[in-house]
């Protein structure tokens, strides 16, 4: 990672992955990519898609949630910069997930719970 | 926080996985002094009381729901973390503003030192822990 916390400004939680693991990082140290490799995922507390993108490449499926419409804005943003196809993101809370039962392989919770 | 266990037992399909990781407050972080050799210890950093609340907070459901045979742990462990920081003023200002560390460095380092190397390279090393846990049959 090359940025400092002087290059991002202040600390805000939402948006400040940079100063956060990237996620090749994260993944490495939980198992390695055939953790997601070809999985239905779900990043909770996604922020502005940090890890959510970092793994889309390796899922069949990434989807990310979070309570704040202004992470949720970055990471759709950055999905469509990216060119990312295989990312979904919707405002939402933990306590009560708008998905089917059964309908992922794997849950993150990076710095959520 | 159970709640939020209880729903992610639901979406998971059987045998799936939850990744629990987050800021390992049971141990502390340090402010570091980068130099030519790697990265020496100037300074200890606390979590925030309150956030020390929450923790203890996420632990006691993470083992409900495992005390509930919901989810099974697969394994476990912890990383460090290093935040850059240009010098010794932007390392404060970011802890000034920081959520879940103390406000303040406990530093190690005397005083005369501290202004010798303030326009060095800092970073502040945390550690960060992780829990895979396998999503198994029980009923929420």
């Amino acid at each position: 990672m090359s940025s400092t916390a002087s290059d991002v400004g202040k600390h805000v939680p939402a948006l400040a992955s940079s100063l956060r693991p990237s996620a090749q990082d994260e993944l490495a140290v939980w198992g390695g990519p055939r953790l997601v490799r070809g999985k239905r995922v779900l990043d909770l507390g996604c922020g502005d898609g940090r890890l959510a993108l970092g793994v889309a490449a390796l899922a069949r499926t990434v989807d990310g949630l979070d309570p704040d419409p202004e992470g949720i804005a970055a990471a759709r943003k950055r999905a469509r910069d990216e060119g990312v196809g295989n990312a979904r993101f919707e405002v939402g809370a933990a306590q009560s997930l708008p998905y089917k039962d059964g309908a992922f392989d794997v849950v993150i919770s990076s710095w959520t719970l | 926080m159970v709640d939020a266990l209880h729903e992610i037992h639901r979406v998971l399909a059987l045998g799936g996985l939850l990744v629990d990781a987050r800021p390992d407050s049971r141990v502390l972080g340090h402010a570091e002094h980068v130099t030519a050799g790697g990265h020496r210890s100037v300074g200890t950093i606390r979590t925030a009381r309150a956030e020390l609340g929450n923790d203890r907070a996420s632990d006691r459901a993470i083992t409900r729901v495992k005390r509930e045979r919901l989810f099974r742990s697969r394994r476990k462990g912890r990383f460090w973390h290093r935040v850059p920081f240009d010098g010794l003023a932007a390392l404060q200002e970011y802890l000034r503003e920081h959520l879940r560390f103390e406000h303040r460095v406990r530093w190690t380092a005397g005083t005369a030192t501290r202004r010798r190397i303030k326009d060095d390279r800092f970073t502040i090393r945390r550690a960060v822990r992780y829990e895979l846990l396998e999503r198994v049959s029980g009923q929420t």
